[in-house]
């Protein structure tokens, strides 16, 4: 029954300093699931980028229905019908869906017969026909910057299928998306197979795999450890294979022990930058030594709810005191030094003046006081030092030590250094804000080990997350945001995670 | 270190493009360049007229760079506070021309150069202020700027000001100069930029401004990454206005010795190159204060030489803002190159 | 007097107008254009250029060299704004810089280039082109109408061939494949690279057009304000027609409006002075309006106005 559609035959890829791929051999086959399972950082996404053609093999050889090709550009990829969906998505977000789906492959009519316009009433017609066929649900009139991610992701599956994709790769399709929207993503996924697609997941989620995959790859270190049959195996048995030994999936936590009220928010709202309630009469208290973790999905104002406690951005109403000191209309400054230390999710951008050193970078929100400047004046030899401290101290590597330029770094070094920088100043509440996205799963551990820490020490945390898994492993309150409410605040084991997606997705409220 | 390399190398180039129109156009180019240094009174002339050697061209070749090191400067301190400040050209004449005026009531160079701070800084704050305020891009609200200035000022100097003969406004009164013309020392006639030591004290200063003080890294954070400054708690805003208050006052100070010095009147209807020329500058010299000293020195030696070069060669002086935008054009791709060594 | 307003706003409007068109296909495509000034320089150079040497062979009662000028215009502007395109898409200098850049070299290069072919194929050394003004059509009948007759009047040809061009470009822009491309280079080029079309391509296209309609825009100032061509061919309208797109929101209509203000703000400002019997140097005082006008206008506007998001950006195919 089964016609090999793919084949990897000893397959590297080497990047400076790493080897991603390293003598990696599989098949396969037409019309199955096949998934791609491995940590962060073991070689599944440079593996299937090679397939899309936006690399090439340094050793081996990869064939399609047989014949040996040579995929130099996803161009190419797309000609031998092979589609990707990458994790950030690849649309225009002021033109409608038929448009980004038409991008490349315009359907054309002529005016008079000789001036040619883009048939759009042609292509939406079409893509509507496509839509309802793998049912899909999707208005092709409907503009990109309106949608959320689970349509988005839907429009991508329809760009591939429009283009008549027969091999459809998908990475890590659900690390946005609600346990409800991986459900409904998981049917469109089979019901593709039932169309006759070949489909390829990358992922790290054992769950989805198991739901819905027929065979599964699995990576370490860029090396294949093994192919296996899903059915027959169990979730265990590839979680140990794919991180190479056994370990505990949660982190190691004590009971915890709250203390006083450190944050109290009163009926806060914020608006966002276009004038829109993003926050909306949104009440919570953060205890001393707890964990109050945010869930929800992407965009539903968790953005403006942290960057308003922070002082990024005004609230229009409401109150927020921290130790019973209003700082409803206090500036940044005065935050930080009442006690507010904040991970912020942007790193590049808010989080590091990216082309100073690591060394200008450590002292940022904290140059002007006596320990680092006198009267104006910086002290040099103060920054130095305090390099050298937190260096040492939270294992922040880089090339040439405090005199790195901070582009230069690697992301696990980065948030290393922002973590560090806030974490040193003791402040009675800190904030994390996505504060694992794009790490690995080392560092991933690290950090959640370094959030646990910080309410064991007796500060208040508020960790605001798209990761469900994270939530569930640190919080010890966990609250669900949807569309700038906070529809749920409950204390972390009395809520399963299903009961979760349900107030993330707005289906259940208070 | 790097920038250095290649600031030297977009020169090289520029040189070498410019040499070869010179020898296409049938030039000698070695000579011209030649001409160039003598010009400037960094070589020894064939012949010199009455009273005047190598030192008096030096002397006034130094003049001619006081007004370049404040213009570069201007534009390096908005440049590394996250402005471009093209509207260097429109700050100075309306310093310039604000100086003039008020010569005409107090003689006093003190007060010239206090004026011109003033005008230009002032024109620095509105362009910071509507930037922040109101979100308007400074690149375009300094042009227009430039244009309405530089129609205000020839509107007034045609009107009241002008000197008949030579259609220019009048000169400004020589107690009131910045530069002491015909000076006389020995046997020599000197012109003396009284503003030099000036510019080279500034520019001291700046260097330690930008790199040894709360401020300076305040600014540098404001101008790699406003989010990330206002993040860290610093009132972005207000440094912007500091910033381009800052500039604006460099460029009055270019302003004043520029009109008020070397050239001592103010052509009207048109811009002064200089300010768009301080911009090569400022780049060439890696946005650093005492990078600038030594680009205007490199960019004076062509401007101000290039007067002799055209006499001496019989070719048109334009050659000299070409070879300068050809620097300009090659320091842009330069900012490319850093940047793709440093991944 | 309405009718002077009339007619003279429309002769700088658009040309104006045009420029900033080709402003709009180059940001819209993501590449930040302050180079237009350039542009219309030096497309009115080459156009000049031709002009000169093509009366020398035709005689100065041919249309030839008029026509013939403005083609040159559009190559040559053409050509030089591949050089911005060079820097912005190849070198990946910063944009703005980039601009600016282009402006300076510009004008140092035609100033000098004017110069040396006076000097070295006419024997003098005068610092301009001589062309004459345009010669000017009145549509009959259109140009009874009263008040509005006078659209109609007294125009110069190239108003006729921006009409017909502007509305071309909108076209273009807007219902063709490539202005769909060209406006999705601006949003996402990720997204664009990913559906097999090539952005540096489509952005090096849109730079280009940018520099042939700016072109034209140059010629037509040659050929109306100041009948010849100079270095005074430099006086910030390439940044006025910036303001005019921004202020415009990126869109071909509303930037047209901000080209006829500018315009008749000029040409009425003029007429008033010229009423009052003031001297000419009070010309000076008027041809400060459009610039006060375009800062007042962006103090006012440019909050509500989103710029495309790619705008400005530096795009490496490599990244994510």
């Amino acid at each position: 029954m089964s016609e090999p559609i793919v084949e990897f035959r000893h397959i590297t890829k080497k990047f400076p300093g790493i080897i991603a791929n390293d003598d990696v051999s599989l098949t396969i086959n037409k019309g199955e699931i096949f998934a791609v399972l491995g940590e962060n950082g073991a070689g599944k996404s440079t593996l299937v980028s090679m397939l899309f053609g936006t690399y090439e093999p340094d050793g081996g050889e990869i064939l399609i229905r047989g014949k040996k090709e040579r995929i130099y550009s996803p161009r190419y990829a797309s000609s031998l019908s092979i589609g990707m969906v990458h994790q950030h998505f690849r649309l225009v977000s002021n033109f409608s869906v038929a448009e980004n789906i038409i991008l490349g492959l315009e359907p054309e009519r002529k005016l008079f017969g000789f001036i040619p316009y883009v048939d759009i009433e042609k292509a939406n017609h079409d893509i509507a026909e496509l839509s309802e066929r793998y049912g899909l649900k999707i208005n092709p009139e409907d503009v990109i910057e309106n949608l959320n991610v689970a349509s988005c992701q839907r429009v991508e599956i329809l760009k591939m299928l429009y283009r008549e994709a027969e091999i459809l790769i998908f990475d890590e399709p659900t690390a946005v998306l609600t346990p409800q929207e991986i459900e409904s993503f998981l049917d469109i996924v089979r019901s593709l197979r039932e169309n006759g697609k070949t489909i390829i997941l990358i992922t790290h989620k054992l769950a989805e795999i198991k739901a819905a995959a027929d065979r599964c790859a699995i990576l370490n270190r860029g090396k294949l450890i093994t192919v296996l049959d899903v059915e027959s195996t169990s979730a265990d048995e590839m979680a140990r294979l794919m991180v190479g030994h056994d370990i505990s999936f949660r982190t190691e936590k004590k009971p915890a022990v709250f203390g006083d009220v450190i944050l109290d928010v009163q009926n806060m709202s914020v608006k966002s930058r276009t004038g829109l309630d993003a926050v909306k009469d949104v009440s919570f208290q953060i205890h001393a030594g707890e964990v109050f973790a945010v869930a929800g999905v992407s965009g539903n104002g968790q953005n403006e709810l942290a960057d308003s406690i922070a002082g990024l951005c005004p609230c229009s109403s409401g109150k927020i005191t921290i130790n019973g000191h209003d700082i409803t209309r206090a500036s940044v400054r005065e935050r930080i030094e009442a006690g507010i230390a904040y991970i912020p999710e942007d790193r590049h951008n808010v989080g590091l003046v990216l082309d100073f050193t690591l060394r200008d970078n450590l002292p940022l929100r904290q140059y002007y006081t006596p320990k680092f400047s006198h009267k104006g004046v910086i002290s040099r030899s103060s920054f130095v030092e305090y390099n050298r401290t937190l260096e040492k101290e939270y294992d922040i590597r880089s090339s040439q030590g405090g005199a790195t330029i901070m582009r230069s770094m690697s992301g696990g070094n980065q948030q290393k250094a922002i973590i560090a920088r806030e974490i040193d100043m003791q402040t009675p509440l800190i904030m994390f804000m996505q504060p694992t996205r794009g790490l690995d799963i080392g560092a991933v551990m690290n950090v959640r080990k370094q959030i646990i820490a910080e309410r064991n020490r007796g500060a208040a945390v508020l960790l605001i997350s798209l990761d469900l898994d994270e939530i569930i492993d640190c919080a010890d309150t966990i609250a669900v945001i949807f569309n700038g409410r906070i529809n749920k605040i409950s204390p972390a084991e009395k809520i399963s995670v299903d009961e979760i997606g349900l107030y993330m997705m707005g289906v259940k409220t208070a | 270190m790097k920038k250095f390399t290649l600031s030297c190398l977009a020169i090289i180039i520029s040189l070498i493009a410019g040499a070869l129109i010179l020898w296409l156009m049938g030039k000698d180019p070695v000579a011209a360049y030649m001409n160039l240094l003598q010009g400037s009174g960094l070589m020894q002339k064939v012949k010199y007229a009455g009273r005047q050697n190598m030192f008096t061209d030096f002397m006034s070749f130094i003049d001619a760079m006081t007004p370049m090191i404040f213009a570069s400067l201007s534009v390096a301190i908005a440049l590394r506070g996250g402005f471009f400040n093209i509207g260097v050209s429109g700050q100075m004449m309306i310093a310039g021309f604000t100086a003039h005026m008020l010569s005409l009531v107090v003689p006093s160079r003190i007060l010239v150069i206090v004026v011109g701070v003033i005008a230009g800084a002032l024109v620095g704050a509105l362009i910071g202020w509507m930037r922040y305020r109101f979100n308007v891009n400074e690149v375009v609200s300094s042009i227009m700027l430039n244009s309405t200035i530089m129609y205000l000022v020839t509107f007034c100097i045609n009107t009241f000001y002008v000197n008949p003969v030579s259609r220019q406004s009048k000169s400004i009164i020589e107690s009131a100069r910045l530069t002491i013309s015909g000076f006389r020392w020995e046997n020599l006639k000197l012109d003396i930029a009284l503003a030099f030591p000036l510019a080279i004290i500034t520019a001291m200063f700046l260097q330690w401004l930008i790199e040894r003080t709360t401020y300076g890294y305040e600014m540098k954070a404001v101008g790699l990454s406003p989010k990330a400054a206002y993040y860290a708690g610093m009132k972005v805003n207000r440094i912007s206005l500091i910033t381009m208050t800052i500039s604006g006052a460099l460029a009055g100070l270019a302003g004043v010795s520029y009109f008020c010095g070397y050239y001592a009147s103010i052509q009207p209807g048109t811009t002064p190159s200089m300010g768009f020329d301080a911009i090569a500058v400022s780049l060439l010299g890696g946005n650093n204060p005492i990078g600038c000293i030594f680009a205007s020195f490199l960019i004076t030696i062509i401007s101000k030489g290039s007067v002799y070069m055209s006499s001496r060669q019989n070719i048109e002086p334009e050659i000299a803002s070409l070879i300068t935008a050809f620097i300009l054009t090659f320091a842009a791709c330069s900012a490319f190159l850093s940047r793709k060594g440093r991944k | 007097m309405i009718d002077m307003i009339i007619i003279d706003g429309l002769s700088f409007a658009l040309p104006l107008f045009i420029m900033a068109v080709g402003g709009i296909y180059s940001e819209k495509s993501g590449i930040t254009n302050l180079a237009l000034e350039g542009f219309q320089g030096f497309g009115a150079f080459t156009g000049s250029v031709a002009v000169v040497y093509l009366t020398g062979i035709f005689g100065s009662t041919s249309n030839v060299p008029y026509y013939a000028g403005f083609i040159f215009a559009v190559i040559g502007g053409g050509l030089f704004a591949l050089i911005h395109a060079l820097l912005c898409i190849k070198f990946k200098a910063d944009q703005v810089i980039s601009g600016v850049v282009m402006n300076i070299l510009a004008m140092a290069m035609t100033s000098f280039m004017t110069k040396s072919i006076n000097a070295s194929f006419f024997g003098n050394s005068a610092n301009k082109f001589m062309l004459g003004a345009s010669a000017r059509i009145t549509v009959p009948y259109l140009s009874d109408i009263p008040l509005a007759g006078a659209i109609f009047r007294d125009i110069y040809p190239f108003e006729i061939l921006i009409v017909l061009l502007a509305v071309i470009m909108w076209y273009v822009l807007y219902k063709t494949k490539f202005g769909m491309r060209l406006r999705a280079c601006g949003d996402n080029p990720h997204s664009v690279d990913a559906a097999g079309v090539n952005v540096y391509a489509v952005r090096t296209m849109a730079v280009f057009i940018s520099g042939c309609l700016s072109g034209i825009a140059g010629m037509s100032f040659a050929y109306s304000i100041s009948a010849n061509f100079s270095p005074d061919i430099y006086l910030g309208y390439g940044y006025l027609s910036i303001a005019a797109l921004i202020f415009g929101n990126w869109s071909i209509l509303p930037s047209l409006a901000a080209c006829l203000i500018f315009g008749f703000a000029r040409s009425g400002g003029s007429a008033v002075i010229n009423e009052l019997g003031l001297p000419s140097s009070y010309n000076d005082l008027v041809r400060i309006l459009p610039y006060v006008l375009t800062m007042l206008l962006l103090v006012f506007f440019s909050r509500h106005n989103h710029s495309p998001r790619a705008l400005g950006h530096i795009y490496d195919k490599g990244q994510r």
